[in-house]
């Protein structure tokens, strides 16, 4: 296969699974610099291999556990490996931001506070609860999803969930998000 | 959202699931997904003619040799190329606050940051001083460090941000320009 046809080839295989993917490199990372890196090197090692991925039915969950375990191999170590900078008024937490909210300016700063509060308590859950946490409840992934893509087991992953799920709800009723 | 497989979801847990669900996130930079195909279909061929040089080697070179082209591929590898050095632009002589953000996965007690400066740029406050030291604690997760920067000159140049704490550090690069 030569390059021209092995690019186009690969582009055809794998474009369909980007928002996806980019999704869970955002979730697994927490920012879009280091959601970035990750999914680069997921397309580096992806089209690596790319005679095997050619015969794969369903190439989405083979990608995403290749992401994962890219992650966990490159991504939880001492201080990442990628620096952010942030320009001045862009600090952690402005993703928020940019967030589509009603024309109730009353209601916009509500929600817009709420979700700060949530994103500073995830901060406080070990990466582990955080990931389990946002893949099941804010990406919408089944426990069996969870299982194939970490290789945890399913009890597991529904222990780490519920603890999760109890910590939050105490930091956010400790802070008056919730009564 | 199907969580159909989470019998375990409490009443309790209603309020917390609603907002987890909006929980934000920012999208990849536009361009990001044709950067990022171009880019691993690039460097994936690299990577295979390297695998292949490797391989073509074979046995009976001397264990020395080997050694030293594996350097060379590594020394070769662009593990930090100059263009993902990520980078600021600031104005001549006036005072510009950059944002550094060090994810951590653990608590560091009595972690050593060192500032290098290139010449023509200060950290303000700190007047001539090219390396500036200090000792500092990082919590779980992302960590600020705000540096208040002024250039002198308009040359610009790479700031160095080196943590180290025990046996273990990292370095990170900022790259300065000046409009």
């Amino acid at each position: 296969m030569d390059t021209t046809s092995g690019s186009q080839l690969f582009d055809q295989l794998v474009r369909p699974h980007f928002d996806r993917l980019y999704r869970l490199a955002y979730r697994l990372t927490g920012s879009t610099p280091e959601a970035e890196d990750l999914f680069q090197e997921l397309l580096i090692k992806a089209f690596g291999k790319l005679d095997d991925l050619v015969d794969i039915k369903e190439p989405a969950p083979w990608l995403a556990r290749v992401m994962y375990n890219l992650f966990v191999d490159q991504h939880r170590r001492f201080a990442r490996q990628r620096m952010l900078v942030v320009e001045e008024g862009r600090l952690p937490g402005d993703g928020l931001a940019g967030l589509p909210g009603s024309d109730d300016p009353v209601a916009n700063n509500e929600r817009m506070q709420r979700l700060t509060r949530l994103d500073a308590a995830l901060q406080q859950l070990s990466e582990e609860h955080r990931i389990v946490v946002l893949l099941h409840d804010t990406e919408g992934y089944k426990l069996t999803e969870i299982q194939e893509l970490t290789g945890t087991p399913v009890g597991t992953i529904k222990s780490r969930l519920h603890r999760a799920r109890a910590r939050l709800r105490e930091i956010l009723t400790a802070d008056g998000t919730f009564s | 959202m199907n969580r159909s497989d989470d019998p375990s979801t409490l009443d309790e847990d209603r309020p917390l699931l609603d907002l987890l669900k909006d929980y934000p996130m920012q999208e990849a930079h536009t361009g990001f997904y044709d950067q990022a195909v171009v880019r691993a279909t690039h460097e994936g061929s690299r990577r295979q003619r390297n695998r292949w040089l490797m391989t073509g080697f074979g046995s009976a070179v001397a264990a020395g040799l080997v050694l030293a082209f594996v350097s060379a591929v590594f020394l070769d590898a662009p593990t930090a190329p100059e263009a993902d050095i990520p980078g600021v632009t600031m104005a001549l002589a006036e005072p510009h606050t950059v944002n550094l953000v060090f994810s951590s996965n653990e608590a560091l007690d009595r972690a050593t940051l060192t500032v290098s400066l290139p010449d023509g740029v200060e950290l303000v406050g700190f007047p001539g001083q090219r390396e500036i030291s200090w000792q500092t604690s990082l919590v779980v997760g992302k960590n600020l460090l705000p540096l208040k920067l002024i250039a002198l000159t308009p040359t610009g140049g790479i700031v160095l941000a080196r943590l180290e704490h025990g046996d273990r550090d990292r370095t990170f690069r900022l790259r300065i320009q000046i409009s």
